[in-house]
């Protein structure tokens, strides 16, 4: 038996899983529909896909949610996970499960879907017939998966870094990169059995100010993490910025070093694909202003040239959004998708080489730390600051980058800390702002540059 | 002056603690940042281990209350803490309060001083002019 076998019976051995039947999962895999496969729709797919956020607690919240989301011609359906479950408290998850059943008041803020099990869950999946992605958050994601990919659900979002330093101040990094190594093979060994399980990775990050060159250097270590280990179909991803220039160049240049680092460990075969998020970071309160918010995300997505967008609700500042209001934010984005031609080309040669410049000084350092493995590299340079996020709460993160809006709304590094930005892109990124004012004003355009949208 | 900070309990709202990171740092101050969810014990452990003058702790989430009422029996437990500045801000309530309920009530849980949904320099200020007045150097 492989060791990863071992493990795999370890995990599934768990007290929440109700016998899982690794033969039967397999053939089930093996002779499932392509259209629950987002990897046939990006194949055939002729118009960006539409996806939307939304998890209950309960089968039939869930099942009804998703009868909205058919309604309102949903390309991808989400499935997202409550955080009980992404903290691997099943106990907790199930307790507030039987409690959501009995009185109809949703007491976890997602679907709990190992205590929910595969063999129901699948019903729901194959019911519906939908590619379905699995948003969650998660550290350890080892046995969510599996059940996962039992149930019929073949994207899965995440990655060590991408699921850890935005949400997390005490879990360990370098056991969040061996948890993930697991989910990767699994990933792939399925992958084999009939069309390929897609892996996202999740770029918005803190989207609080991140820069384009840190957003995408995250993207590309994750992708190759992936890669390596098999998988064939892959998304990197990342959010709406706040100038449209900026995410334009950002897609541009995302696409075009996805596949020169794919190449460069020899996985050309593997295809990639580009997912934009509307805006991630503080909404405006009023449900107009959000609804304006969420076109513009849209036709900026189409400007970029995504292959998806995730779409955000007229009532993300309120709370979790209604099945009426989500399903709205869907029909909305395909009727504006629809309508929407003849975009102009927007180039900026200027912005892409300094940007293609910084990401390749960031990668190139990466690479250049003596570790043996990938993912220890990238683990030393998150430790030392190579790669720092702004504004992740994990304690591992160095904190000593700043960045602020140039009078475009462009994000901009002011501070670069141990992040080996190259000179020329440095003095370039500060000569875009007004750098003679003191701190004090400094925290206060911060202060207004994460709040551009509100 | 050296200060200890970072926000209580289980909230992870990082964005404001960083800023504040900041701004003590162009003020002069030797900032210790001990980030977010951040419980009392670390707190004081680390106001110990720094020879911290000031302890500034902030909380967004709310849950600040539930935390301070144990502030004094934790901080007698402390030899060396009794010159310590107690400073808290942020949201200090779940839900709308007022001011005028909230600052009396935490300074009767130890705080010397309480900014209750007062901007951050407004707040730091505050923390220089009550070290102006009470440590004349």
């Amino acid at each position: 038996m492989s060791q990863l076998q071992e493990e795999r019976d370890i995990i599934l051995g768990n007290e929440n899983v109700d016998s899982f039947d690794f033969d039967e999962v397999r053939e089930f895999v093996r002779g499932a529909d392509k259209n629950l496969f987002i990897s046939h729709h990006f194949d055939k797919a002729d118009k960006m896909l539409v996806q939307p956020r939304g998890g209950f607690p309960t089968y039939e919240k869930q099942f009804a949610l998703y009868e909205f989301f058919v309604e309102a011609n949903v390309d991808v359906l989400p499935l997202t996970i409550d955080s009980n479950t992404r903290l691997n408290d099943y106990a907790t998850a199930k307790k507030m499960l039987r409690l959501s059943e009995a009185n109809e008041v949703d007491m976890l803020n997602g679907y709990p879907l190992v205590n929910h099990g595969y063999r129901s869950t699948r019903k729901m999946m194959t019911h519906f017939n939908h590619p379905v992605s699995l948003r969650h958050g998660t550290p350890d994601a080892r046995l969510l998966i599996e059940i996962a990919i039992a149930s019929g659900i073949f994207e899965i979002e995440g990655g060590p870094i991408t699921y850890l330093l935005p949400y997390s101040k005490n879990f360990p990094l370098d056991k969040a990169f061996l948890y993930w190594k697991y989910v990767e093979r699994v990933c792939a060994d399925y992958s084999t059995l009939n069309l390929p399980i897609n892996r996202e990775s999740f770029g918005p990050l803190t989207a609080t100010l991140v820069p384009p060159s840190i957003t995408i250097v995250i993207q590309l270590l994750e992708m190759l993490l992936s890669l390596e280990e098999g998988v064939k179909s892959f998304s990197v991803s990342f959010s709406q910025q706040g100038s449209m220039t900026q995410d334009i160049v950002t897609g541009k240049v995302t696409r075009a070093l996805a596949e020169h680092y794919a190449k460069q460990i020899n996985c050309e075969d593997a295809k990639i694909h580009l997912v934009y998020h509307q805006w991630m970071g503080a909404f405006p309160t009023n449900r107009d202003s959000a609804d304006q918010l969420i076109n513009m995300s849209t036709v900026i997505a189409s400007m970029v040239g995504a292959d998806k967008i995730i779409t955000k609700t007229r009532e993300e500042a309120v709370g979790i959004p209604t099945k009426e209001a989500n399903a709205q934010t869907v029909a909305n984005t395909q009727y504006t998708l629809r309508i929407l031609s003849g975009l102009p080309a927007i180039v900026d040669e200027q912005e892409e080489a300094i940007l293609t410049a910084e990401v390749h000084a960031i990668m190139e350092a990466v690479f250049n730390d003596p570790a043996d493995t990938l993912w220890r590299k990238v683990f030393n340079s998150i430790k030392n600051g190579i790669i720092d996020v702004p504004f992740s709460p994990h304690i591992i993160n160095h904190n000593k980058m700043i960045t602020i809006r140039d009078s475009h709304k462009n994000i901009r590094i002011i501070e670069r800390g141990n992040v080996p930005i190259p000179d020329h892109c440095f003095a370039y990124e500060k000569s875009c702002c007004d750098l003679n004012k003191d701190t004090t004003s400094i925290v206060n355009d911060i202060i207004h540059d994460i709040g551009i949208m509100q | 002056m050296k200060v200890v900070t970072g926000v209580i309990g289980n909230d992870i709202h990082v964005v404001a603690n960083r800023l504040m990171d900041l701004s003590l740092n162009a003020r002069g101050y030797e900032v210790f940042n001990l980030g977010v969810n951040t419980y009392l014990e670390e707190f004081f452990d680390a106001a110990v281990e720094t020879g911290a003058d000031i302890l500034l702790i902030s909380s967004l989430n709310g849950e600040a209350e539930g935390w301070s009422r144990e502030v004094k029996m934790l901080k007698a437990g402390y030899q060396s803490l009794d010159n310590l500045i107690m400073m808290i801000g942020g949201n200090l309530s779940v839900g709308s309060g007022n001011a005028e309920d909230i600052i009396p009530r935490y300074k009767n849980y130890g705080f010397d001083l309480v900014c209750h949904q007062v901007d951050l320099n407004t707040g730091l200020d505050m923390l220089d002019s009550y070290l102006q007045e009470h440590r004349p150097s």
